[in-house]
């Protein structure tokens, strides 16, 4: 069974404006890693958003977990779909610890098990020693990495990545990198990234697909057939 | 649309917020409807004489004093704001703020203060004749009709059309000012032909704002006794107690509202720039010599006149009768204003936050909601207090059954003669002061921690106590002051609208200053200005913290 499985799936920002994402389907399977490459503008960013619930499709259905999440008469809000996000700017919540920041979404866990889930999330991604730092306390490598063990603590069916090095010096880019894709094998996590740069992609991702710029003339999102990089 | 589809996208939007959002929004447009439902009602025989005989008289010098005034707030606020802005000058950084204070002396107050320093037996004349051994002709002092209306309101509303034209182009036009230098114009060319086009929009905003005081005026324009439609208003519900024909001249009020309200989207029309953020600040110009003294006296001027001579007259007349006013009762009614005042501005500030959050959504519906419920701030206070009047005895009429069943009489006046109507008038005239603030502080923080708050299972509200509201709470604290400072300081509705023997500070001060007791209206006058200058030094406060 497909993990996520999406199927004709439309969107547009106004009616004036052409859809950015067009006739769009796609499916991946669990634990699988899938980068989603593009130029700014080709609907990257906003094809995660609408399998997160961030955003509602004029047309077509996304499924997660065999569980339809959004169709013409079906939405689940995004706090019901089991889909973790890593942002762009991580946005970790200013006025809350490390802690307090992976503990966020553990609200539905058993009060026993909350504190063995946050130990074990500052061990994955090695933040052991950090967890009473305030975000702004943290460097932007640290950061990545509480934002990513926020994501997980909750066992997301899938975990989402919006553009996630692209606040990061390029020395610290490759190292973290490496980490990364070691992080997500290790916790088997189905993920789909975001990114502009093909090398993330190839670094990290089992394979990749290319959204192109919407066709102006035709509104037509030209979607390259899916491309196995690696 | 399918059917299907537009239930699904209900149901992504709707919850509780909206409810509530949506509740508040028919609080505050229900009272302006039924001013227009009354234009349908049959007549009655006061409203066909005032309509054969007085009618033409109350437009007329309305609209008198809104065009002087707005013609004369105009001049000085776009002049004053220019020297600040692009001169340097002795004292100038201190008429930055200074030049605000103006506003902090609410325009009934400073009419009685200068009607009377100016008098026959104020300190001015006085003076001359016991000092000097000389009679001023007081012709030349007299502070009466519509020119004395319209140098109060210039002098003391002006700041409005400052404030708003000196933000603009100290942070946006600094390059069209050098460009305009560079290619060889002097400061008087560049000020016509660049920085007036330039900055129409924030100087017609800033007027706009001016026209809405002074149309809602009830202090100036009675003390004066200026017939305008907003003071007809009055004195039908009060002299007559005709509230069809009040709401009558408040529709015709509403009618001159809208006319201005498009006439603002025309002249504003075309004119909105694309102006960069990043614009670096204007570099001020040393003015010399004779100018710089010349700078330096108009605006120093317009303070002392505007600021500095009446709160120094207030000063003194307060010394004489403290001993006289500040006693037990004194204390009751600043207990009584605070009291209202809270009440009104704890209501607003949660519906602003209800509202503001919706409204980080950006659907078209949120959109009309969020207008819906900041229209009271361009209405007059006299035709919201008519309007709150009408619905509250029309619904005593349906209640009536329910209050006779209670034992309380047959037909009696329960909510129309309670606190709640003027709480309610409150929170339509000044919900616009909360939400901005409250606007403001979410815009500030974006919607990358609410959204990541859902993504980790928390739902809309568990999101906002969670996350927003440590977030926004600074922008929550100023939007409360404002709004407390505003009510403070409301007469119109405060006057229409209060239950029988509540004073506020408002109406007391207008009441002794009614009664000819100008010396002790210094007192609760002064306590006005306090708090009015606290909404000074925390506009400030947010404008630095904005620009940071």
């Amino acid at each position: 069974m497909s993990i996520v499985e999406i199927k004709d799936l439309a969107f547009s920002f106004s009616r004036k404006e052409g859809p950015i994402i067009n006739d769009f389907s796609f499916s991946m399977e669990k634990g699988e890693i899938v980068g989603i490459l593009g130029q700014s503008g080709s609907g990257k960013s906003t094809l995660l958003r609408l399998i997160s619930g961030l955003e509602m499709p004029q047309k077509g259905t996304i499924k997660i977990a065999g569980i339809t999440v959004v169709d013409e008469g079906v939405f689940i809000h995004p706090e019901d779909r089991g889909v973790g996000m890593v942002f762009q700017d991580y946005a970790l919540f200013p006025h809350m610890t490390v802690k307090d920041n992976i503990l966020f979404g553990l609200s539905r866990v058993p009060r026993k098990e909350r504190k063995q889930r946050l130990d074990e999330m500052l061990e994955l991604v090695q933040m052991e020693s950090f967890e009473k730092r305030y975000p702004h306390e943290l460097s932007g490598g640290q950061q990545q990495r509480v934002a990513l063990a926020r994501a997980l603590a909750p066992k997301p069916n899938v975990l989402l990545m919006d553009e996630p090095f692209s606040n990061l010096d390029a020395d610290l880019k490759e190292s973290i990198r490496e980490e990364l894709g070691v992080i997500l094998k290790k916790a088997n996590m189905t993920c789909i990234m975001v990114t502009h740069d093909r090398n993330d992609a190839e670094a990290i991702c089992d394979y990749s697909i290319v959204l192109g710029k919407a066709n102006k003339a035709t509104h037509d999102l030209n979607r390259k057939p899916i491309q196995k990089i690696k | 649309m399918k059917a299907e589809l537009v239930k699904r996208n209900i149901k992504k939007e709707f919850n509780g917020w909206w409810m509530i959002s949506l509740v508040g929004a028919v609080v505050i447009l229900l009272p302006i409807l039924f001013i227009f439902s009354s234009i349908f009602q049959e007549p009655n025989e006061n409203w066909l004489q005032i309509q054969a005989y007085l009618l033409k008289n109350y437009v007329l010098n309305t609209f008198t004093l809104v065009a002087l005034t707005g013609i004369l707030t105009a001049f000085l606020g776009v002049t004053l704001a220019w020297l600040t802005a692009a001169y340097d000058f002795p004292l100038k950084r201190f008429f930055r703020w200074g030049l605000i204070l103006p506003l902090t002396i609410p325009t009934y107050i400073a009419i009685y203060t200068y009607r009377t320093m100016l008098g026959y037996t104020g300190v001015v004349q006085a003076t001359f004749r016991n000092h000097f051994d000389y009679r001023i002709n007081p012709e030349w002092l007299t502070v009466s009709g519509i020119p004395g209306a319209v140098f109060i309101f210039s002098l003391f509303l002006y700041p409005y059309v400052f404030m708003i034209t000196r933000a603009f182009l100290e942070s946006q036009s600094t390059s069209y000012i050098e460009s305009a230098r560079l290619l060889g114009r002097k400061p008087l060319s560049v000020f016509f032909k660049v920085v007036l086009p330039l900055s129409r929009p924030a100087i017609v905003g800033g007027t706009v704002l001016v026209i809405y005081e002074v149309l809602g005026d009830y202090g100036v324009t009675s003390y004066l006794g200026i017939h305008t439609i907003s003071t007809a208003i009055f004195q039908t519900w009060f002299r007559m107690y005709d509230v069809n024909s009040a709401m009558r001249l408040a529709a015709w009020l509403m009618v001159i509202i809208v006319g201005i309200f498009i006439l603002e989207r025309f002249l504003r029309q075309g004119r909105r720039y694309h102006l960069s953020n990043k614009s670096k600040p204007l570099a001020p110009v040393k003015l010399k010599g004779v100018s710089g003294v010349a700078a330096f006296l108009y605006c120093g001027v317009v303070f002392l006149i505007g600021f500095l001579i009446p709160l120094v007259q207030l000063i003194a007349w307060a010394i004489l009768t403290f001993d006289k006013i500040w006693d037990a009762s004194f204390l009751t009614l600043i207990n009584q204003t605070v009291y209202v005042a809270v009440i009104s501005t704890v209501i607003i500030l949660i519906l602003s936050v209800v509202v503001a959050n919706i409204t980080r959504s950006h659907s078209t519906f949120s959109f009309i909601v969020s207008k819906c419920v900041t229209t009271g701030y361009s209405i007059p206070g006299p035709i919201i207090a008519i309007g709150v009047l009408a619905i509250f005895i029309a619904l005593d009429g349906v209640l009536a059954p329910v209050y006779s069943n209670m034992g309380l009489g047959e037909a009696p006046l329960i909510l129309s003669l309670s606190l709640i109507m003027l709480i309610v008038g409150y929170f339509i005239r000044f919900m616009a002061t909360g939400f901005n603030a409250v606007e403001i502080g979410f815009e500030k923080v974006g919607t990358k921690y609410m959204e990541a708050s859902r993504m980790l299972g928390l739902g809309v509200t568990k999101t906002f106590f969670k996350v927003d509201l440590p977030l926004i709470k600074g922008s929550i604290i100023s939007g409360f002051v404002l709004t407390f400072v505003e009510i403070c300081k409301e007469l119109p509705l405060a006057l229409l609208l209060r239950p029988f023997n509540f004073e506020t500070l408002a109406t007391k001060t207008y009441q002794y200053a009614n009664d000819e007791q100008i010396y002790e209206a210094s007192i609760p006058s002064l306590l006005i200005i306090a708090i009015s200058i606290l909404s000074v030094v925390i506009i400030q406060m947010i404008g630095k913290r904005v620009k940071r």
